[in-house]
């Protein structure tokens, strides 16, 4: 869907789950010390020639972390642009080290269920392309997006 | 100003940084109050009837894994820069007579010569740790100012204390410059990123992972 036909944040929603887990995110962010020892734990970091854009600590100081300092007042372009880092940048797999013990998948997953709340959902496989080749994960909102826009990704 | 600095400031700083670090490890712990039940331990039993040779290749595999074996010139260059950042100022004889002339009781103090020696090593690592900052594509992209206030909040007393012992400068401004910096650094410990002083003994130990230092249950 193009981004002018996107439905307005649900700010309300965000901040609503930007409380329940203030205390994670904020002694997080506060216990990060942007040392990028976590990169190499990621396999998806190694396989793509160490892009650093798909660093376990960028992937969700990018997206949660940004919200949280924002506190929750963001829009569907913010949303939209940062979305593949949470979502195709990512397999969860839980691998990601930090030496602060920072629950790296943890934030990924709770950024998921932000961006879920308000229709940013991945949809796997991304090298499917097309939205409607991936049956169920497929949704009213997002079934109607056309191939190659958001969250189908770049067919990686 | 010297009076100032050396006596109100700093117990106002070391009464702030103590009870920063209780807040923050209540904080912590009041946060991870939740129990994991374990169902497979961080580290795998081994059994003990290996071969030296599986012995060997376990210890390999653990090495490879852990951040000595994945980052060696990190591990050793951030494992020197934590263990001088104690060092230096608890084991330095001019704190240890300031502490003398007060109480009447000091710690055992290094020689001035390698106190010296030490620190600008310490200087020398910030600076390495600078151009990491500004250079390295993966930390500059997490990088803010903010990163690089920590840094030279970090960097500062040391740098100062430097000048102070080679009498570079005005001494009694660089003095006071040295104590009003290290009274600083003491206050944001706590509270910035340098907070990692706790929350790293915290979750090596309490929370469950295959890091911890101990068999941790705790979780977020």
């Amino acid at each position: 869907m193009p981004a002018g036909q996107r439905k307005p944040v649900d700010t309300k929603k965000i901040k609503a789950l930007l409380d329940q887990h203030k205390g994670k995110i904020q002694v997080s962010l506060a216990a990060c010390a942007s040392c990028s020892l976590c990169a190499e734990s990621c396999f998806l970091y190694m396989g793509n020639n160490r892009d650093p854009h798909y660093m376990p600590s960028y992937k969700w100081i990018s997206s949660l972390g940004t919200i949280y300092r924002k506190r929750g007042n963001v829009d569907s372009t913010f949303l939209e642009k940062t979305q593949d880092r949470i979502w195709k940048n990512c397999v969860l797999c839980m691998r990601c080290y930090c030496p602060f013990g920072i629950d790296i998948p943890g934030l990924i997953a709770l950024a998921r269920g932000m961006y879920r709340s308000q229709g940013f959902y991945g949809m796997y496989p991304y090298t499917a392309g097309a939205p409607e080749a991936c049956g169920s994960y497929t949704t009213d909102e997002s079934s109607t997006q056309e191939p190659g826009t958001a969250g189908a990704g770049t067919g990686k | 100003m010297y009076e100032l600095a050396r006596g109100p400031l700093m117990w106002a700083a070391t009464v702030i940084f103590l009870a920063g670090i209780v807040y923050r490890s209540i904080q912590l712990y009041l946060l991870t109050g939740k129990k994991e039940r374990v169902l497979y331990t961080a580290t795998p039993v081994k059994p003990k009837d290996r071969t030296p040779e599986e012995r060997k290749m376990d210890f390999i595999i653990a090495f490879r894994h852990s951040l000595l074996g994945t980052h060696p010139i990190m591990a050793i260059i951030s494992t020197v820069f934590h263990t001088f950042i104690f060092i230096i100022p608890i084991f330095l004889l001019g704190h240890n007579l300031l502490i003398y002339e007060s109480w009447g009781i000091s710690l055992f103090s290094l020689p001035d010569g390698l106190c010296d020696t030490l620190t600008a090593i310490f200087v020398l690592i910030g600076l390495f740790f600078l151009l990491r900052r500004l250079i390295v594509p993966q930390v500059r992209i997490i990088s803010t100012a903010y990163d690089y206030l920590v840094l030279a909040i970090t960097v500062a007393p040391f740098l100062t204390g430097f000048f102070a012992y080679h009498q570079w400068f005005d001494y009694k401004t660089v003095i006071i410059i040295h104590m009003l910096v290290g009274e600083l650094m003491l206050i944001t410990i706590p509270f910035t990123k340098i907070g990692h002083m706790v929350f790293f003994f915290f979750v090596r130990i309490l929370i469950g992972s295959e890091h911890s230092f101990w068999r941790g249950s705790r979780t977020w």
